[in-house]
């Protein structure tokens, strides 16, 4: 990371006692770690609570930091952990509630009304058409999908971060790309 | 979309998820791309995630804003990680902006509590402002506590008045009182109006002097102010005679 302080050196001195060097790092990623969060999640609200708790189990674990890997993969590592932890309790509490709420939340949030009607409401549609079906994928696979197309991560990047080899992360995403054309064929002509 | 399962899957899939990501070098993609006119798999995969790619593109910019507007594919000549600074926005937050920011990804109890901590705060503030408001000025309290009430005045009057009459009555004891009362009575009209309040003080000795010449004494003896300047008395000190 091309910047003046890497954020390995961040660590480093928050391990030294600087506590602003950690906010540094949150400010540097809590954008990313968010869009992450929002696209395993699909909810805004789930997608905060993920990012808080991902740099709270950062800065907790901030000791347990292996110099050898970057922090930003360390941090996304983290962040997908914390979401499926929070997608199998999710599962175990109630599934279909939770589901039909974030379709109605995502819904509402992602929308702005800048056509005619009917154009909106087909947006709206497709919309939640490809969040139900990336919501869908297995979780090895969305990963791969939210780090690729949210966070326009490489996949060199995405290698690291989930300490796979590239060839897994490529074919993953491949795997993951025919699904997603299967889910919305509807929406393809 | 065209359905594609069907289709046998090309040998070179990652090399198209390498292709359509932008992330393959000058030769690998000119190689890739000769290869994609001849096959018919990867030709019609290709077109089709492409539509993939941009649906989840629109999910993503609708569902996070304007912020996360990035290109829709990094440009063909990057090769290597993405800068983080290219995508990061760089603007500095105002105060204000990083507090709403704050207070966004804040858990719903930090925010109650801070909420209550403000109503507190509000609270307290508009107490101590209508306290200080209810308390009577110190400074006007002053000229009051030093001067004499007319109770008191009278009462001292009063007193004194019994005292000179004790006296006057021993003197007169002794002497005859008729040239006294008579050269008192001329004066008598001179009196200002607001003594005759006074007179009736001298009721409590009815003995010895009239009201009028206990009146009258009081007033020689300057017991009795003419003017409100010239209070307070010092009634200890001896009347002149």
């Amino acid at each position: 990371m091309e910047t003046a302080t890497s954020d390995e050196q961040m660590v480093e001195r928050a391990l030294s006692g600087e506590p602003e060097a950690f906010g540094e790092i949150v400010r540097r990623w809590e954008r990313r770690i968010f869009a992450l969060s929002f696209g395993m999640l699909g909810r805004e609200e789930d997608a905060r609570d993920a990012t808080q708790e991902t740099f709270l189990a950062a800065f907790r674990n901030l000791r347990g930091f292996r110099g050898d890997a970057k922090v930003s993969s360390w941090l996304h590592r983290i962040a997908v952990n914390q979401c499926i932890t929070r997608q199998r309790r999710a599962r175990v509490r109630s599934e279909t509630a939770l589901e039909d709420e974030a379709e109605k939340n995502a819904a509402v949030f992602a929308m702005p009304m800048d056509g005619s009607p009917a154009r909106t409401v087909e947006k709206l549609e497709r919309s939640v058409a490809v969040r139900r079906a990336v919501s869908a994928l297995p979780a090895d696979l969305r990963q791969v999908v939210v780090m690729k197309e949210f966070e326009e991560l490489t996949f060199q990047e995405i290698s690291e971060a989930l300490e796979l080899p590239l060839s897994t992360v490529k074919s993953r995403l491949y795997t993951a790309l025919r699904q997603l054309q299967m889910r919305l064929k509807k929406f393809g002509e | 979309m065209k359905e594609i399962n069907e289709r046998p899957v090309c040998h070179r899939a990652e090399d198209l998820v390498t292709y359509l990501y932008d992330e393959a070098n000058e030769a690998e993609a000119r190689d890739f791309a000769n290869h994609a006119e001849a096959c018919d798999a990867c030709r019609a995969e290709l077109a089709v995630f492409k539509q993939v790619h941009e649906s989840i593109s629109l999910w993503r910019n609708e569902a996070l804003g304007a912020a996360f507007n990035t290109a829709v594919l990094p440009a063909p000549a990057v090769a290597g990680p993405i800068s983080i600074q290219t995508v990061r926005p760089e603007r500095r937050l105002s105060a204000l902006g990083a507090l709403r920011k704050f207070f966004s990804v804040s858990p719903l109890w930090l925010r109650a509590a801070t909420a209550f901590a403000a109503l507190m705060f509000c609270v307290l503030a508009v107490l101590a402002i209508s306290r200080s408001w209810n308390k009577p000025p110190l400074a006007s309290n002053q000229p009051k506590n030093n001067a004499y009430s007319q109770e008191q005045f009278d009462t001292a009057v009063a007193n004194e008045v019994k005292r000179l009459m004790d006296e006057r009555k021993s003197k007169n004891s002794s002497a005859s009182s008729g040239p006294t009362a008579a050269t008192d009575k001329p004066n008598d009209k001179n009196r200002p109006p607001h003594l005759a309040m006074n007179r009736t003080q001298p009721k409590v000795h009815p003995r010895g002097l009239s009201r009028q010449e206990r009146v009258q004494l009081a007033a020689d003896l300057r017991l009795i102010p003419r003017d409100e300047d010239e209070l307070p008395f010092v009634f200890s000190e001896e009347p002149n005679q």
